[in-house]
């Protein structure tokens, strides 16, 4: 009675938890030109803009905020050209990353959530941080096919399984 | 809900935001007491627009004033509080 | 009317039951259509006098026929037979009778009605207050709808974002052209019908010339969205809309496991094309049986094939209702006559006989099917023998969402209507809503007191004009004196009805009386469709602690802590909660315990600046300590109260580590940062929040330096000293800190690596006889040392001064709250103190009040009551007024609530090691 609606395949769509890795909170409190370019020296790429991602096979930085940067990876380079403009801290203990894969996963990040995942406005080597069933999580939109989503610990087995029985739901 | 134009965002969803006061009750740390309590209890709460700060909390954690009507709910402008972002 | 109403085909192949009878129905029919067909008249029973009633219209106004849908946890009461569609196995009751519904004892009630009128509850409740007593358990199981389930409801419900430019609201001919232009011009469009199949009007009334499938594929095609059975209710803020999706129709198991979903949509522009709700006719007995919209009973001919009556009478005021008169001609039935109110009307089809200047004035029925209707034709009164009537008083357009959007209305005389107007967002309103037919006032010639109004709240004529005699004169009095549009239908069909009445009574015009407030949902949401997938953990996700699953397998009693879970007690032998939280705080009191402290709120605060930041925002200083140190230290508010507390650590040069309480984590991560990012922008420093990047061990007892000492291969670091240290090879920060008033450390590791470092210090406590201790030990031991908790003594009226600590405070001033500090009523010598005291007999009952004497006023509260740990007897914290000034003092701590008493004496809050000799190795 009720006819079809956008069909999607979604059978190929999973949420995958991402083993822990190193994550680093950069500060840059003065100075942020000379620091940049300090930093487009030592890692070869200079800091993205906001909400967007950029970087190497070692070290990948995504930009949330306007004076924070978020590093995944290796900080060894990082650390020797802040000086006294800006600072390192750890937080990789505190977050857990999960990679949204397949076509579906623009869709399932609409579930509970606020924020536009289109392709439009929320393009791949976008970042973006926002709310999701009532959890504050941190999305980088990797790849037409895949995001990460870097999740608070304390809220990480409680979202994924929100996602888990959200995923039959992609297309319906 | 409102939809707020993050100076650095762009337009997202008021959840994202929180309300912090209106920027005639701030207060000045080394100021003294009889003007700290004026600002914090004798605010002009006007039937209209006024100054507030809010935050970006669960998006870019940033802080802003916000000119909104009290009435019709409508933001007229925007601004960032703090350094501008990098380039 | 009788058997059934639709010819057999083959097509009838879905059973369903309804108050226990099987039936069956055809794909597409609405429960209403499928009773219909069947011949079932009688569906529903009315809420305040029992009258009996059946379907009235074929959409979602519907008052009267009201059912609960499904069985157990997946029972939906007053749900509208008209907005369900029938599936194989569904199972359908009435409402509000009982034996049955055919013979209703309660509808006793309609011949009491002149009893139960207009303000009845309101002169009841002002009358004696024995009066109300005697009639309320009566009246509260006579009057109502269906029953709430009391079952959990299985099902889950999804909320989802949704975005587009244009929202296109109701997919008639206006509303599938809309959406067909704007995708047509590249925008991002969604299509939403509350129905289940699109077409709006056109269901009813076919238009060759539109192809609704063709438009919804090209709508489809350019990237729209279209939902069906999905209903916009709610119009908020800056376009701002909620829109309710049925995934799987009432009482139905759902597919994917959720039955529904709330949208929540931002639109750039919204266009409604919500089209028209008729207007019912009042007469007396209006609300019987085989009393119809017109063009519902043209939905059941032309949609659904069913024929509601084999004699037809209409009566109308405009020309729409001669459509129904030709469709019913169409399907066979016969039209005993139409009633047209005005002068004149368009011609009829032919056989229909036409009476002008005609209205009907009442109907009666036998066994719940109408018989007859008798109506005033140019004054005098002729009767038709009919089963059924199909009526209509005009057309009211669908205005609610216009009306939420903060729009405005603008009168049309000549339909008696109110058209939606001007709104303040990006909204416009298109199609029929704007266009109502011509439909002139027409004065109602029936008896009054049986001429209902309002169907779903039982209220007649005779209750508005009752209202006015009693001076209610605002249309929001009317209202709320006569329940009058407060149903769960929100007065769709009665509102105008009532508004012409009321403003005749006045001798104004409608607008003149005025309208009520449109509110949203436009239809009834459950309430599980709001809570989301919070429903089944009281609206939040728990917090996991990082070693949640290890202290799990020691199976602990657990404790919610705002969002977090934490042990409360790790009882074993089958301990009790009192018998193992003793235990535990014994064995750190004489040994060693472990406890976790993760959730304690951590802020790393670095930089050139980190000193001057945290001299800001603690009320103690900060930049006297030396790397390798830490202390006690508290935050105020502006105001000059305490707001949290915690430690401050100077981990290296630049770098400290500042914790605060479980509960003040949230709060003071905003605080700092709107200290930091919008009152000082010009420090050079970055406080990042690392509460869940480190997870906290607290290891505290006589044995705990050599259990920690063996650990790190080192000498821990003496009190209030911090070291880096590796702790089973996992690099740790050693904080010597003391809650428990043992000699005590509290490690903190990178949560990732918590759970080994956590075994490693298990394993070498229990060697010791030590073991791990939970929150509720831990409260036993800081209740006796005398610290003070967040939420506990400090409640957000105490100052350091009341707490005791105002000793700490930063002689130099400048912190945050400095300047409320100085206030004089914020060192007045009244004020609550924090003080100690110890029972003179029994147990001190958590919460009591301090007197001096029965009767007396209270001085005081307490806020936490334990035991001494080690030598038994009663002790308790509390705050009382000028209490530094009172040790010694006897005083008696009453709980009337909980007749429970006690006498103590009052004394420092101190009770165990007042001069910290323990911390000291």
């Amino acid at each position: 009675m009720i006819p079809p609606g956008n069909a999607t395949v979604t059978d190929t769509t999973s949420i995958i938890a991402l083993p822990a890795a190193p994550l680093h909170a950069l500060e840059i409190w003065s100075n942020p030109v000379a620091v940049g370019a300090r930093i487009q020296k030592g890692l070869g790429f200079a800091p993205p803009p906001l909400n967007r991602s950029t970087g190497n096979t070692a070290t990948t930085l995504l930009r949330y905020e306007p004076t924070v940067w978020l590093v995944e990876g290796d900080v060894s380079v990082l650390a020797d050209t802040l000086g006294d403009d800006g600072g390192l801290t750890g937080i990789g203990g505190g977050i857990v990353r999960f990679r949204i894969a397949g076509p579906g996963w623009r869709e399932l990040l609409l579930e509970g959530g606020v924020f536009d995942t289109s392709a439009a406005a929320f393009p791949a080597g976008a970042t973006a941080a926002t709310v999701i069933d009532h959890v504050g999580v941190r999305l980088h939109a990797e790849s037409e096919d895949a995001c990460v989503a870097y999740v608070p610990a304390s809220y990480a087995e409680g979202l994924h399984h929100f996602w888990e029985e959200a995923l039959p739901l992609l297309g319906a | 809900m409102y939809q707020i134009t993050c100076p650095h965002c762009g337009p997202r969803a008021q959840t994202e935001f929180t309300y912090e006061r209106t920027t005639d009750s701030v207060v000045d740390p080394a100021g003294d007491a009889q003007t700290a309590m004026q600002a914090l209890y004798t605010r002009a709460n006007p039937m209209g627009l006024d100054d507030e700060i809010w935050r970006h909390t669960y998006g870019c954690r940033a802080w802003m004033v916000l000119t909104r009507h009290r009435v019709t709910h409508e933001i007229t402008a925007v601004k960032a509080i703090g350094p501008e972002a990098l380039p | 009317m009788s058997g059934p109403n639709r010819p057999a085909t083959g097509a009838e192949t879905i059973a369903f039951t309804f108050d226990g009878t099987t039936y069956h129905a055809r794909p597409g029919d609405t429960l209403a259509a499928a009773l219909l067909a069947n011949g079932v008249g009688l569906v529903a029973r009315s809420f305040k006098y029992h009258r009996p009633r059946g379907i009235m219209t074929a959409g979602i106004e519907e008052p009267n026929a009201l059912v609960t849908i499904g069985t157990g946890g997946r029972a939906e009461p007053n749900t509208r037979a008209t907005d369900v569609f029938v599936y194989p196995g569904m199972v359908a009751n009435s409402q509000n009778r009982w034996p049955s519904l055919a013979f209703d004892v309660a509808s006793i009630f309609g011949l009491a009605a002149p009893a139960l009128g207009a303000g009845f509850y309101y002169k009841t409740f002002f009358g004696p207050a024995k009066h109300w007593m005697l009639y309320e358990g009566f009246i509260r199981r006579a009057a109502g709808l269906g029953n709430a389930p009391t079952e959990a409801d299985p099902d889950n419900f999804s909320q989802k974002a949704g975005f587009c430019d244009v929202l296109v609201v109701g997919s008639g001919p206006a509303g599938l052209k809309a959406a067909l232009d704007a995708a047509e011009a590249g925008s991002r469009v969604m299509l939403v019908e509350q129905d289940a199949v699109l077409g709006g009007s056109l269901l009813r009334d076919p238009d060759p010339s539109i192809d609704v499938a063709a438009m919804v594929e090209r709508i489809r095609a350019l990237g729209g969205e279209v939902l069906l059975r999905t209903t916009a209710s709610g119009y908020w803020d800056h376009n701002f809309l909620t829109l309710t999706q049925r995934l799987a129709e009432p009482g139905a198991v759902p597919e994917h496991g959720f039955a529904q979903r709330l949208w929540h949509v931002r639109a750039g522009r919204v266009i409604l094309a919500t089209g028209l709700i008729e207007r019912p006719v009042p007469f007396a007995n209006n609300d019987h049986p085989g009393v119809m919209l017109s063009q519902a009973v043209r939905s059941y001919v032309r949609r659904w094939g069913v024929l509601p009556g084999k004699r037809v009478v209409i009566a109308t005021n405009n020309d729409d209702a001669y459509l129904t008169a030709e469709a019913l001609v169409d399907a066979g039935a016969e039209v005993v006559a139409l009633l047209d109110a005005r002068a004149s009307g368009p011609a009829a089809p032919a056989g229909v006989t036409v009476y002008h200047d005609a209205r009907p004035s009442s109907v009666t029925g036998r066994k719940h099917a109408l018989r007859k209707v008798t109506a005033v034709i140019c004054g005098s009164e002729q009767s038709f023998d009919a089963d059924l009537i199909a009526v209509s008083g005009g057309f009211v357009p669908v205005s609610h969402l216009h009306m939420q959007a903060g729009g405005k209305l603008t009168w049309n005389e000549e339909a008696q209507a109110f058209i939606p107007g001007e709104t303040p967002q990006a909204c416009e309103t298109v199609g029929a809503a704007l266009n109502p037919l011509p439909a002139p006032a027409i004065a109602p010639v029936g008896k009054a007191k049986k001429s209902f109004v309002d169907f779903q709240n039982d209220v007649s004529l005779a209750d508005i004009d009752l209202a006015w005699q009693e001076g209610y004169r605002s249309v929001e009095h009317l209202k709320r004196y006569t329940t009058l549009g407060m149903a769960t239908d929100q007065g769709k069909t009665s509102n105008m009805v009532a508004l012409s009445r009321l403003a005749e009574r006045q001798g104004v015009t409608v607008p003149e009386a005025g309208l009520t407030t449109f509110r949203p949902p436009y239809t009834p949401v459950t309430m599980g469709l709001l809570a989301g997938a919070g429903a089944r953990n009281a609206g939040a996700h728990v917090r996991r602690i990082p070693l949640h699953a290890l202290h799990a397998a020691h199976d602990p009693i657990w404790q919610p802590l705002g969002y977090w879970f934490r042990p409360r007690a790790y009882p074993v032998n089958g301990e009790s909660l009192a018998e193992a939280s003793l235990r535990e705080a014994r064995t750190v009191r004489t040994l060693a315990g472990l406890s976790d402290v993760s959730t304690l709120g951590k802020f790393e605060v670095s930089g050139p600046d980190a000193a001057a930041l945290l001299e800001l925002v603690c009320a103690t200083t900060v930049g006297k300590l030396a790397v390798g140190r830490g202390r006690y230290t508290f935050m105020c508010r502006e105001d000059g109260f305490v707001n949290d507390d915690g430690t401050v650590w100077r981990l290296a040069e630049n770098r400290y580590l500042l914790t605060s309480s479980t509960g003040g984590a949230d709060r003071m991560a905003h605080h700092i940062s709107y200290v930091r990012n919008s009152l000082r922008l010009d420090l050079k420093c970055s406080v990042v929040n690392v509460q869940e990047h480190y997870a906290g061990i607290a290891l505290a007892g006589p044995k705990a330096r050599a259990i920690l000492a063996s650990l790190i291969g080192a000498e821990p670091p003496r009190h209030m000293g911090y070291a880096p240290g590796v702790l089973a090879g996992v690099p740790v920060h050693v904080l010597a800190a003391s809650y428990s008033g043992e000699r005590a450390f509290e490690i903190h590791v990178e949560a990732t690596h918590a759970a080994v470092v956590w075994h490693a210090i298990e394993a070498a406590t229990r060697v010791e006889g030590g073991a791990p201790y939970g929150l509720e030990a831990m409260e036993l031991l800081r209740i006796e040392k005398g610290h003070v908790v967040v939420g506990g003594e400090v409640d957000g009226r105490s100052t350091p001064h009341d707490l005791g600590l105002g000793g700490m405070l930063n002689k130099a001033g400048g912190f945050i709250g400095a300047a409320g500090l100085t206030r004089p009523a914020l060192s007045a010598p009244n004020r609550n103190n924090l003080v100690g005291l110890v029972s003179l007999d029994g147990p001190i009952p958590e919460g009591g009040m301090l007197i001096q004497r029965a009767g007396q006023s209270p001085q005081g509260h307490v806020t936490a009551a334990a035991r001494r740990i080690l030598e038994g007897g009663a002790i308790a914290l509390a705050l009382l007024q000028g209490g530094h000034k009172r040790h010694g003092e006897e005083m008696i701590v009453t709980s009337p609530t909980r007749g429970e008493k006690a006498r103590v004496r009052v004394t420092s809050p101190h009770f165990y090691d007042p001069a910290g000799e323990r911390y000291r190795d």
